[in-house]
């Protein structure tokens, strides 16, 4: 007998600790109340996998526009920013079950959106713009940035099926020749190959995936960057939970030095050849 | 194959934090399918509390499931605290026991279901055997019920935990980097989509081909006294 409890009571002791291991990580879980509420830690939820606005390097770090810009926005309201990797499928539940404070992570404001949370004044444009080739010299805008039409004449223009793009161009020029794809890949291949003269498009999407690459040498944007809200909407902004009005006017503070001291700027021109913010401060949504 | 070399480390880590979700969802799967079943058989209130778990964990969305129990485990939580301490801040679940349990929950309603097939698959002329040979309950349970339900259930629960497996890819939507996510985080830099899932194919291809080699010399040890 004395040998059986003697095998037993290892184990027995072995049990036990796992079980109050468990107990002990159940009862932390529920005790350990977050940082949030000193304040002065923010929280950012991000994807982590939407380069270049939010991507992790393979050594690790954290970089992008939507890093720099949290990361600077948190320097100017002297708070310290802890990033959050979050799928974008959960990115508004986990702000809402307060996972995190703040989502930057190239989140467009759209007003479906503005019913669950709030956003801050936009850090970053929707846009659209035209690309064509370099040599062809094109000039579509007169000097106070407004389509000429006319000289739309015996250009074709490539333009995404259904597409926003396509909206703004029947209303500016509703006389162009126009051809339509389905795929910007398709677009793009058609661009190269001289079917299409120019192509209207988001710069960004354009510049990742054609214009830097060898398939889009000699390729550039043309014009300016038309930042129509009716059209393209309103950008994108900082995610925050509704009720946070205070938070909210800090960082919209923020962002205002950001636009008018270059800061943003600058974070745009790291990743592209152009500036991604708007250009003039439009005021907090 | 060369843009792989600077993410085989997170690729490492991603596989380890799988096979810690698998190592504790399955020990968890094991518990609820055996009280799930027991509840079952019980008969009275048990059993249909525990059809309810069935019915409920079987027939939902593991992906729903999974964010009802960390997004809704967390402000449900919050709001216990702050009945108790109004002051009280956010109370967190931490992602790998939320998602561990969510997905053995699921599993565990399978497997409910599989223990109590198999209880009850085996052969009545077994049981009345055992009595016919004066062993007493508890003995009949121990040495005739539970090794042939076991032998029965195997096959089946194998196919529940290669599924518990491979759902602990969906863990990255509550924030756990494992290897589907460490995938997107390097087909975002490189732009290789194809190489980083290969990669990740290959790990649960392993990870699976391992558990099935396991599963089957479990099945041989529970029918060795059947082998010819």
């Amino acid at each position: 007998m004395a040998a059986l409890s003697l095998t037993i009571m290892p184990l027995k002791g072995t049990a036990m600790r796992l079980l109050a291991s468990l107990l002990g990580a159940a009862l932390l879980a529920v005790a350990a109340p977050s940082a949030s509420r000193a304040a002065e830690t923010l929280r950012v939820g991000t994807e982590c996998t939407y380069f270049p606005f939010n991507y992790r390097t393979d050594a690790g770090e954290l970089a992008g526009y939507d890093v720099d810009v949290a990361r600077e926005i948190g320097a100017r309201i002297g708070a310290d920013i802890a990033f959050v990797c979050q799928e974008w499928k959960g990115m508004i539940p986990a702000l809402l079950a307060g996972k995190f404070d703040l989502i930057v992570a190239s989140m467009s404001i759209t007003t479906e959106r503005q019913e669950k949370i709030d956003f801050s004044a936009p850090y970053r444009v929707s846009i659209g713009q035209f690309v064509a080739a370099r040599d062809l010299n094109l000039t579509l805008f007169d000097a106070d940035g407004a389509l000429m039409p006319a000289a739309l004449e015996g250009v074709r223009i490539g333009l995404e099926r259904a597409s926003t793009y396509e909206s703004w161009l029947k209303a500016k020029a509703p006389g162009a020749d126009v051809a339509y794809y389905d795929s910007n890949e398709a677009m793009y291949l058609d661009l190269k190959a001289g079917r299409v003269d120019a192509i209207m498009t988001n710069p960004m999407k354009a510049y990742l995936s054609f214009i830097s690459k060898p398939d889009g040498a000699g390729f550039e944007v043309v014009g300016p960057q038309l930042e129509e809200e009716a059209y393209f909407g309103a950008g994108v902004g900082v995610g925050l939970r509704k009720g946070h009005d205070d938070l909210k006017a800090r960082i919209d503070a923020a962002l205002k030095a950001m636009t008018e001291d270059g800061a943003l700027a600058e974070f745009g021109l790291r990743h592209f050849p152009f500036t991604i913010h708007p250009q003039a401060w439009k005021g907090a949504s | 194959m060369g843009a792989l070399t600077g993410w085989l480390d997170e690729f490492a880590w991603g596989a380890f934090l799988i096979l810690r979700v698998f190592l504790v969802a399955a020990a968890f799967t094991l518990v609820f399918g055996v009280v799930g079943a027991a509840a079952r058989l019980s008969g009275g209130v048990w059993a249909r509390l525990a059809g309810v778990y069935v019915t409920v964990f079987r027939g939902t969305p593991e992906l729903l499931v999974l964010l009802l129990f960390y997004f809704g485990g967390a402000v449900t939580l919050t709001a216990l605290a702050r009945l108790a301490d109004p002051g009280a801040g956010f109370v967190d679940i931490p992602p790998f026991w939320a998602g561990a349990l969510a997905i053995a929950l699921i599993a565990g309603a399978y497997a409910t279901e599989t223990f109590r097939g198999a209880f009850l698959g085996v052969a009545p002329g077994q049981i009345e055997a055992a009595r016919a040979l004066g062993l007493a309950p508890w003995a009949i349970l121990l040495f005739v019920r539970l090794p042939q339900a076991w032998r029965i259930a195997l096959p089946s629960l194998g196919n529940h935990l290669i599924g518990l497996m491979k759902d602990t890819a969906l863990v990255s939507v509550i924030g756990l980097n494992e290897i589907m996510f460490t995938a997107k985080m390097a087909t975002s830099v490189t732009g290789q989509p194809f190489t980083m899932f290969a990669a990740v194919a290959v790990i649960y291809l392993a990870f699976t081909t391992a558990l099935s080699a396991a599963l089957a010399a479990a099945e041989r040890r529970a029918r060795r006294h059947l082998a010819r």
